[in-house]
């Protein structure tokens, strides 16, 4: 009797636990799959590029056509010449997001934005001011903040449409080409989106943003354009656009941009071609690999205004020499580690008169200052006069250069001919 | 509440016996016995019966019943019937002391057991063993003769291993505990025997080391072996499911072993080995959720590649849990976490592929799983064609026809594969089931249910118990002592004691005796020394 009703505890018991796990298992139905997206229903944008024209947004998504293999295997490249590796869908509208509205409305597949590369501004934009812009991109969860950020001077869609070679997949190729250069070159310190908004929002106020633009006149955008071995037009980089606030205010050149690069300890590995003798020609005659370099600024307040005390120490490699120097002698090397040194320092002195020209403290001292002088800042902020402060400040820069190797040969080969 | 329901069952008589015979002593009639058996056993054409009466003597006349099959007809004939045939000692003799001569002088056979009544008699005699039956006497004799045909050992077909010992157990239970006995020498070592099952009658063996296997794992497993009441034994998993802890799980808590070694081992560190008649599938109880990876090859082979392996095996236990789940949730929920070149790869093999990801997972791993099935039970012949039509047809064709992407048979291939890695086929076979259940939740909720579900097996996996031992023990509860070999197999040096894990108590497995002793070499160093 005790047993039978035990059991028959158990027996409820253990339909009540059955019923609760088949109505979760059954909740699994209704809550879930809301959000799921097959892999064949994504258009995968891969760049994006907005612009500004008659008071409307441009926008243009360069959507991957996974069907031609984008995706960039191998030697492939170039054999499915019927179907390009991606599309672009233009759209206008009075807001970003209508834009994107109308994007979708003309593709057959969803925008998917969690893999976006670049995104490329054009200048009309830059000068109107980018902040909805940042904003859109810091609020939306599926927009990538890791984005690199370019300018163009013109119409951002074409840098999109133009056709790689070698990386089928244009945005991806252009993401490894701006890391690469910082690595190899160091003259344009890719930015990305989340580093834009950082930089613009800080006490200086100003970013720089590397411009892309194609080398010749002509896009290439059909897949047959570039079944050829010299391109007549290629993506690259060519200036260093500045913006202030939320807007663009000027250009400086790739010279000035490595000159910026060295204020700003962004300089990684370089070249640095100078005159070897520079007593008797101006002329470049030799070169060296930077391997090392690294900078220190420090904010001095002399009497009226401030001086940046910048410490440039770098060491490389020497790679060419025209001249006809005999480098077995401790001294020669000593010259010629001072000729860098000399090349260095007027390249960012040159940098520095752009900059103040254009007013706008890419150079981050506005940062170095407030670390440094803390309570100074703070009075220039109250007293609203940091444009003034910026303008009067004087740069002393340093530079250390050390050649640590010369190469396999010692001497010139033009000093043996020589003697 | 599960033992519960076992206990409710408990049957009312002791033994089973009874169940199918009435309780009925031998007379001392010679042809009443004789009828009496025969008209239980009915006229099955294997039982043999002999009678010698010789009437030019006053010897009681005697009779033989045995099954032709189960015992050796030499030795029957030899040292049974032949010393009874006219035997000098046995002229006129009274029935008593007759029978005394049989039993004490006469019969040149090992074992020699009396039974009184119809029931033993029967029983001895469908274990091989010849019955004499003599006139005037109420007591029968069963002379040891049993001898009937077996498989030799072998090497075990489920469990191999590249190096240690290449012999299984094999169906008869007395070889199986004597490959026990012959690795384990010495007084310790218990072999109770049971019945079990009312109409296999089939030989049930525990063996463990007394003084090392926990007392109260003991005792219950002696209740819940008593409590089985069922008509047939005819494998091991009767008896595992028979006793295993209730409750739905689809996580095994007895392990099953074709190895000796592997049984030493266990019993060793203080499991109790349950050995079936009939099978060569030994059981090993109580087993925690991390008994199943341990193979009996990484104590043969140097710790590192070990312990190795070891990481290996668990981390293909995820892989062929998770790997599909994993799949369908990152494809058509996160396809954010995947490097781009990935994903575009990915979805160019999607184009055209008519299926949500997660009903073409389901279908390839069904699949597979119907493949799997058919190459077990195809007959050896046919073999081949099994793989021909799984790797060309299914494999090849269906991407080519872009029923499937290539990516998905490559996930349920390497699935496949994984799940082949666990030594313990119970833990494989559990694992596929969960799979399913995975990927049930990924193509609903994603990560999250994914997450989720880990989440609720862990919590189900740590309320379980086998005998009493927490399953995920030593890690929860956690015993940081006992992980040696656990995750990893310590170097053997490393691990001198023995772990408590299976309820035994903690003591020294090494450097038992005190350093001088053992620099004279003692030889009684051993097992022996370890209960101390």
């Amino acid at each position: 009797m005790r047993e039978n009703t035990q059991t028959g505890v158990n027996i409820r018991y253990l339909a009540g636990r059955r019923f609760l796990l088949i109505v979760s298992l059954l909740s699994l139905l209704t809550g879930g799959c809301w959000d799921d997206r097959e892999l064949n229903e994504l258009g995968i944008v891969s760049g994006s590029a907005y612009d500004w024209k008659d008071n409307q947004w441009h926008t243009a998504y360069q959507i991957i056509n996974p069907s031609s293999g984008a995706n960039n295997t191998g030697g492939s490249s170039g054999g499915n010449t019927s179907s390009p590796p991606f599309l672009i869908y233009s759209a206008k509208g009075n807001t970003l997001m209508q834009a994107v509205e109308r994007t979708n409305l003309t593709s057959t597949r969803q925008l998917f934005f969690s893999q976006n590369r670049i995104t490329v501004l054009g200048e009309a934009l830059a000068k109107r001011g980018i902040g909805q812009l940042i904003d859109m991109f810091l609020r939306r969860p599926d927009a990538r903040q890791t984005v690199y950020v370019f300018i163009t001077e013109e119409e951002a869609g074409l840098i999109l449409s133009q056709l790689m070679q070698l990386n089928r997949n244009q945005s991806a190729g252009i993401q490894l080409m701006i890391e690469q250069e910082a690595r190899l070159t160091s003259y344009y310190p890719g930015i990305q989106m989340v580093e834009l908004a950082r930089q613009l929002s800080s006490e200086s106020a100003s970013a720089a943003v590397p411009e892309i633009k194609l080398s010749g006149n002509k896009v290439m955008d059909r897949t047959s354009d570039i079944t050829q071995t010299d391109l007549p037009s290629r993506i690259t980089f060519a200036r260093l656009a500045v913006l202030k606030e939320d807007r663009f205010v000027g250009w400086l050149s790739q010279a000035e941009a490595y000159g910026l690069s060295f204020m700003t300890d962004k300089v990684k590995k370089s070249n640095i071609s100078f005159p070897s003798k520079p007593q008797k020609s101006d002329k470049d005659d030799a070169s060296i690999s930077l391997l090392h370099s690294s900078t220190t600024v420090r904010p001095i307040w002399e009497n009226d205004h401030y001086v940046m005390d910048i410490g440039i120490k770098a060491d490389g490699t020497l790679t060419e020499v025209g001249s006809n120097l005999k480098l077995e002698n401790e001294s020669a090397i000593r010259q010629l580690e001072h000729n860098i040194e000399q090349n260095i320092i007027e390249i960012v002195e040159s940098s520095w008169r752009s900059v103040k020209k254009l007013n706008a403290d890419v150079t981050g001292f506005a940062i170095s200052i407030h670390r440094h002088h803390p309570k100074q800042w703070k009075r220039i902020k109250q007293e609203h006069n940091w444009d003034t402060v910026f303008q009067n400040i004087q740069i002393r820069p340093h530079v250390k250069v050390k050649i640590k190797r010369i190469g396999f040969n010692s001497n010139s080969y033009n000093s043996v001919n020589k003697n | 509440m599960k033992l519960k329901f076992l206990s409710n069952r408990k049957p009312d008589f002791k033994t089973a016996q009874n169940s199918i015979l009435p309780f009925h002593p031998l007379e001392s009639s010679l042809d009443t016995n004789l009828a009496e058996i025969k008209r239980l056993i009915g006229h099955s054409a294997d039982v043999v019966f002999r009678s010698l009466s010789n009437p030019s003597s006053d010897s009681p006349a005697i009779s033989f019943i045995y099954i032709d099959g189960l015992v050796n007809s030499d030795l029957v004939s030899q040292a049974v019937i032949q010393p009874l045939t006219d035997h000098p000692l046995l002229k006129e003799q009274r029935p008593e002391q007759a029978f005394l001569l049989i039993k004490e002088q006469i019969l040149p056979v090992g074992g020699l057991q009396e039974c009184t009544t119809v029931e033993t008699l029967l029983g001895m005699l469908f274990e091989g063993n010849a019955i004499i039956l003599l006139d005037g006497s109420k007591i029968a004799l069963a002379a040891g003769t049993s001898f009937w045909e077996k498989r030799s050992v072998n090497e075990p077909t489920s469990q191999g291993v590249i190096r240690g010992p290449k012999e299984g157990f094999t169906e008869s239970l007395r070889t199986c505990t004597s490959m026990v006995r012959r690795r384990l020498k010495t007084a310790d070592l218990r072999v109770e025997q049971y019945k079990i099952g009312r109409r296999t009658q089939t030989g049930v063996a525990l063996v463990y080391l007394h003084g090392i296997a926990s007392e109260q794992v003991l005792a219950e497993i002696r209740k819940r072996l008593d409590a089985i009441d069922t008509d047939s034994i005819l494998e091991s998993n009767y008896i595992e499911e028979l006793i295993q802890d209730g409750g739905l799980t689809p996580f095994p808590t007895i392990m099953s072993t074709e190895r000796p070694d592997a049984m030493a081992g266990g019993i060793l560190e203080g499991q109790i080995g349950i050995i079936i008649d009939g099978t060569p599938f030994a059981l090993l109880a109580p087993s925690t959720f991390f008994s199943f990876f341990q193979s009996s090859e990484d104590y043969y082979q140097r710790f590192d590649i070990s312990s190795f392996l070891r990481l290996i095996r668990y981390s293909a236990f995820f892989v062929s849990m998770l790997l599909p789940a994993l799949y369908i949730a990152i494809t058509t929920f996160h396809q954010e976490m995947l490097p781009t070149t990935l994903l575009i790869s990915l979805a160019a093999q999607r184009e055209g592929v008519p299926f949500p990801a997660f009903i073409e997972a389901l279908l390839m791993e069904l699949t597979f799983d119907v493949l799997r099935e058919a190459g077990v039970r195809m007959p050896r012949a046919i073999g081949p064609a099994v793989s021909i039509v799984g790797a060309l047809v299914l494999g090849q064709a269906a991407v080519q026809a872009g029923l499937v992407s290539a990516a998905m048979v490559i996930v349920v291939s390497f699935t496949a594969i994984s799940n082949f890695v666990i030594p313990s086929m119970a833990i494989a076979n559990s694992i596929r089931l969960i799979r399913f259940m995975m990927m049930l939740f990924a193509g609903s909720l994603g990560l999250l249910g994914i997450m989720s579900f880990l989440m609720v097996l862990v919590i189900h996996m740590a309320s379980l118990q086998s005998f009493g031992v927490p399953y995920l023990s030593p890690i929860a509860p956690m015993n940081p002592g006992y992980l040696k070999d656990i995750i990893i197999r310590a170097p053997l040096r490393n691990m001198k004691m023995r772990p408590s894990t299976y309820g035994s108590k903690e003591a020294p497995r090494q450097n038992l005796l005190p350093k001088e002793q053992q620099a004279s070499g003692s030889p009684s160093e051993g097992q022996g020394n370890k209960n101390s």
